[in-house]
C-alpha cells in the first residue's frame, strides 16, 4: 500500500482518502462533496504538470485544482 | 398554514426549471453549477392561495462554504419553520451525492417534499430508483419528476402540502455518509451497460491530451459557425431589407423633403453622392438602425445561439478544468471562464457573472480583464465588419494585442494586489441533451435583453453625435485632445468623437470613424483603442455596482493608463 497525494496518484488508478489537510473551509467543501476520509476514489485524468487532478467520487466528476490536490492523500490500490 | 415554499438543492440539479414549471416565471439554466447568482421569486396558486416560490442558490449542505450557499441557509431559516414547506431538489442520476442535504433538511426539522429530477436522465444512464422505499426510509413525500418535459409536477403541485417534518437523530459527517450509503444501497438499482458514446465523450473532453484537441476544435468550430450563422443573416435577410425596402423608401422621401435643415441632417444625415450610404451618412433613421440590426444584430443572435448551445450541453466547465492552470497565473481560477466567454457576448451580463467567483480579489480581476481585454459581440462585428477589408491580418491583430494584454494585466494584477484566490474546486456535470423549446426560450432572453439595452442608446447617441456635429462642439473638444490623439496616436483628430462616443456604444462609435476615411493602420489602432479604452456606460454602472466606487475608479485608471501606452507603442511599432 502506498501513501500518495492526489496530484501524485497515476490516472486511471483507485485509492482510499486516509487524510486531508488544508482549512477547515476546504474540508468542510470537500466534506459536502462526498470526498472525506475512508472514502474510495479513483482517478480520471490531471491536465498539464501542474493543473487540476479529476476524479470519480461515486457517481460525480470533481476536478480539484492542484493546490487543493496536493493535500488529500490517498493510499493507492 | 403555509406562507413560503422554498427550492433547494445541489447546484445544477434543474431547480431553475422546476421554478419555471411552478410559478410561470422564467429564468435562465444552463449546464454548469451557479447559474442562480440572484434569487428568483415567483407566485404559486395552490387552491385558494397564492404563495410565493423562492428559488434558492444552489448547495451542498446546510453548512455553507461560500457566499451563496450563505444566503441560501439563512434565507431558509427567515421563517417558523411550520409556516414553509421546503422542495428539495435532487438529481436522480447522483442520488448518493444529493441525499446530503436531504437529510440535513429532515435532522434539522423542516417540512420537506423530495422531488426526484431529471428522472429520464437517470434510466438512460441505467438507474433506477425505488420511489416507494425511498419514501418509508425518509418518512417524507418523494415525487419522480422530469422538469425540461414537465413529468411529475402536477403531481408535485398536488402533494406540496403533504411536505412535513420526519425527525432523524442529527448525524455527524462521516456517520451520515455511511447511512447515507446504506440508503441507496437498498433503493438504488445499477444496470450496468457498456459506456455510452456520451460517457466517452465525457471522459474524453476531460483527458489532458483528447481534452486539449476536443477543446481547440470546438472552439474553432464555433467560432466558425458563429461567423457562417451571422454572415447568412446578413446576406440573406438584413442586407436585402435595408437595401431593397429601406433604402428606396427613404429616397422618396428625401426628395419630398426639399431643404436640409437642422432635421434632415439628424434623421438622414449626409448624402454620399447624391444617396443614402447607410455605412457612412450617419442618420438616426439611416446609420443607426443599419448598425444595430444589419451589422450587430445577426452576430449577437449567432454568439448567443452558440454559446446557450455549449451551456446546455456542459461543455463550459470542462473547459474550465483545460485552462485553470494559465487562470491560475492570472490570479482567477478555471472557472473565471464563464464571466469571460459570457463577457464576449456583451460585457455587462460577464461582469455580473463574476459572482460566480468566491474573493472580491478574483472579482476584480476578472472584471477589469473582462472590461478592458474582452470585447463585446457588437464591437467585434464593426471590427470585423470594418477592418476585415484590409485582410484577416488586421483583425487578428487586435485580438492578439488583446489577447497579449489580458495575460501581462493578470500577471501584474496576481502579483500586486493583496487578496487570496480561493482554490479551484468544481463538479464537472455529465453532458446532457439540450432541449430545444428551452434553448430557444434563453436565446429569446438574450436577445430581448440586448434590444432593450441596446437600441434607445444607439438611437440616442447618433443623435447627440449629429447634434454635436451640427453646431460644431466636437471642434472644441478635438482641439484639446489633438496632442495625445494626432500626436501620440497618429489619427486624425476628428477620431476623438467616435472614442467619445465609444463612452456610449462601441458599435456606433466603430460606424463613425467610416467617414473618416482612415488608413488600415488607424483603423486598426482606433479599433484596438475602442476595445481597451472606456467601457460602454452600461459596462460603467455595471462595474460601479459590482466594484464599488473605489475599485471602479482604479480599474479606470489602469484603462486609462493602458490605452495611452497601447495607442503610442502600437503608432511606434506598426510601418503602415
Amino acid at each position: 500500500m502506498k501513501k500518495v497525494s492526489l496530484t501524485q496518484l497515476k490516472e486511471n488508478h483507485r485509492g482510499k482518502v486516509i487524510e486531508i489537510s488544508g482549512d477547515a473551509n476546504l474540508q468542510k467543501r470537500l466534506m459536502n462533496m462526498g470526498v472525506y476520509k475512508g472514502r474510495d476514489i479513483s482517478k480520471l485524468s490531471h491536465i498539464g504538470l501542474r493543473g487540476p487532478a479529476v476524479i470519480r467520487v461515486g457517481r460525480s466528476i470533481i476536478a480539484l485544482g492542484y493546490s487543493v490536490a496536493s493535500k488529500v492523500k490517498v493510499e493507492q490500490k | 398554514m403555509i406562507k413560503k415554499i422554498y427550492l433547494i438543492g445541489n447546484p445544477n440539479v434543474g431547480k431553475s426549471v422546476i421554478f419555471s414549471r411552478l410559478t410561470g416565471v422564467q429564468v435562465m439554466s444552463s449546464n454548469y453549477p451557479g447559474t442562480t447568482v440572484e434569487i428568483s421569486k415567483g407566485y404559486l396558486r395552490l387552491g385558494d392561495d397564492q404563495i410565493e416560490v423562492v428559488d434558492l442558490p444552489g448547495t451542498y449542505s446546510l453548512e455553507p462554504t461560500s457566499s451563496a450557499e450563505k444566503v441560501a441557509v439563512s434565507l431558509l431559516k427567515e421563517h417558523p419553520q411550520n409556516e414553509i414547506v421546503v422542495v428539495n431538489i435532487i438529481d436522480s442520476t447522483n442520488l448518493e451525492r444529493n441525499l446530503l442535504l436531504t437529510l440535513q433538511l429532515i435532522e434539522e426539522g423542516f417540512p420537506v417534499i423530495v422531488c426526484l429530477n431529471m428522472c429520464d436522465d437517470a434510466v438512460h444512464r441505467g438507474v433506477y430508483l425505488d420511489i416507494g422505499k425511498l419514501e418509508d426510509i425518509l418518512r417524507i413525500p418523494v415525487i419522480s419528476t422530469c422538469a425540461v418535459t414537465g413529468a411529475g409536477i402536477k403531481l408535485l403541485i398536488e402533494r406540496i402540502k403533504e411536505a412535513k417534518p420526519a425527525f432523524r437523530d442529527k448525524l455527524v459527517h462521516e456517520a451520515r455518509w455511511t447511512e447515507i450509503g446504506k440508503i441507496v444501497e437498498r433503493v438504488q438499482r445499477l444496470e450496468h451497460r457498456h459506456h455510452t458514446f456520451r460517457e466517452v465523450l465525457e471522459d474524453a473532453s476531460v483527458r489532458p491530451l483528447t481534452g486539449l484537441v476536443i477543446g481547440m476544435g470546438i472552439v474553432y468550430v464555433s467560432f466558425k459557425i458563429v461567423r457562417f450563422i451571422g454572415e447568412t443573416i446578413i446576406n440573406r435577410i438584413t442586407d436585402p431589407f435595408f437595401y431593397t425596402i429601406l433604402q428606396p423608401f427613404l429616397e422618396k422621401l428625401i426628395f419630398l423633403w426639399k431643404e436640409e435643415g437642422f432635421w434632415f441632417h439628424l434623421l438622414i444625415g449626409d448624402l454620399i453622392s447624391g444617396k443614402i450610404d447607410f455605412k457612412q451618412s450617419l442618420g438616426v433613421l439611416t446609420t443607426a438602425p443599419y448598425i444595430e440590426f444589419g451589422m450587430v444584430l445577426p452576430y449577437v443572435v449567432s454568439f448567443y445561439l452558440i454559446l446557450s448551445l455549449l451551456e446546455d450541453i456542459g461543455y463550459l466547465p470542462r473547459l474550465a478544468i483545460l485552462l485553470d492552470n494559465i487562470l491560475h497565473r492570472l490570479g482567477l481560477h478555471g472557472y473565471a471562464i464563464i464571466p469571460v466567454l459570457l463577457g464576449f457576448g456583451c460585457n455587462v451580463p460577464g461582469i455580473l457573472s463574476t459572482r460566480v467567483l468566491e474573493s472580491r480579489r478574483e472579482r476584480f480581476i476578472a472584471s477589469t480583464i473582462i472590461s478592458i481585454g474582452v470585447p463585446c459581440v457588437p464591437l467585434q462585428a464593426m471590427i470585423f465588419g470594418l477592418l476585415g477589408k484590409f485582410g484577416g491580418f488586421y483583425v487578428s491583430g487586435v485580438y492578439l494585442v488583446l489577447f497579449f494584454l489580458i495575460l501581462v494585466l493578470g500577471l501584474i494584477m496576481n502579483r500586486t494586489l493583496k487578496g487570496y484566490s480561493p482554490e479551484f474546486l468544481l463538479e464537472i456535470p455529465p453532458y446532457r441533451f439540450p432541449q430545444p423549446h428551452m434553448l430557444a426560450q434563453k436565446l429569446y432572453f438574450r436577445i430581448r435583453g440586448f434590444l432593450i439595452e441596446a437600441v434607445p442608446v444607439v438611437l440616442i447617441g447618433v443623435a447627440v453625435v449629429n447634434i454635436l456635429i451640427y453646431f460644431d462642439l466636437f471642434n472644441v473638444i478635438s482641439s484639446i485632445f489633438a496632442p495625445i490623439i494626432h500626436g501620440l496616436f497618429g489619427l486624425p483628430k476628428e477620431a476623438i468623437a467616435a472614442l467619445v462616443i465609444g463612452f456610449l456604444r462601441k458599435d456606433v462609435a466603430v460606424g463613425m470613424l467610416v467617414p473618416l476615411g482612415l488608413s488600415a493602420k488607424q483603423l486598426f489602432i482606433a479599433a484596438t483603442l475602442l476595445a481597451i479604452s472606456f467601457p460602454c456606460i452600461a459596462t460603467f454602472i455595471v462595474l460601479w455596482k459590482e466594484l464599488g466606487l473605489k475599485d471602479l475608479i482604479k480599474s479606470t485608471l489602469i484603462m486609462v493608463a493602458i490605452s495611452i501606452m497601447v495607442g503610442t507603442t502600437l503608432n511606434l511599432l506598426i510601418a503602415r
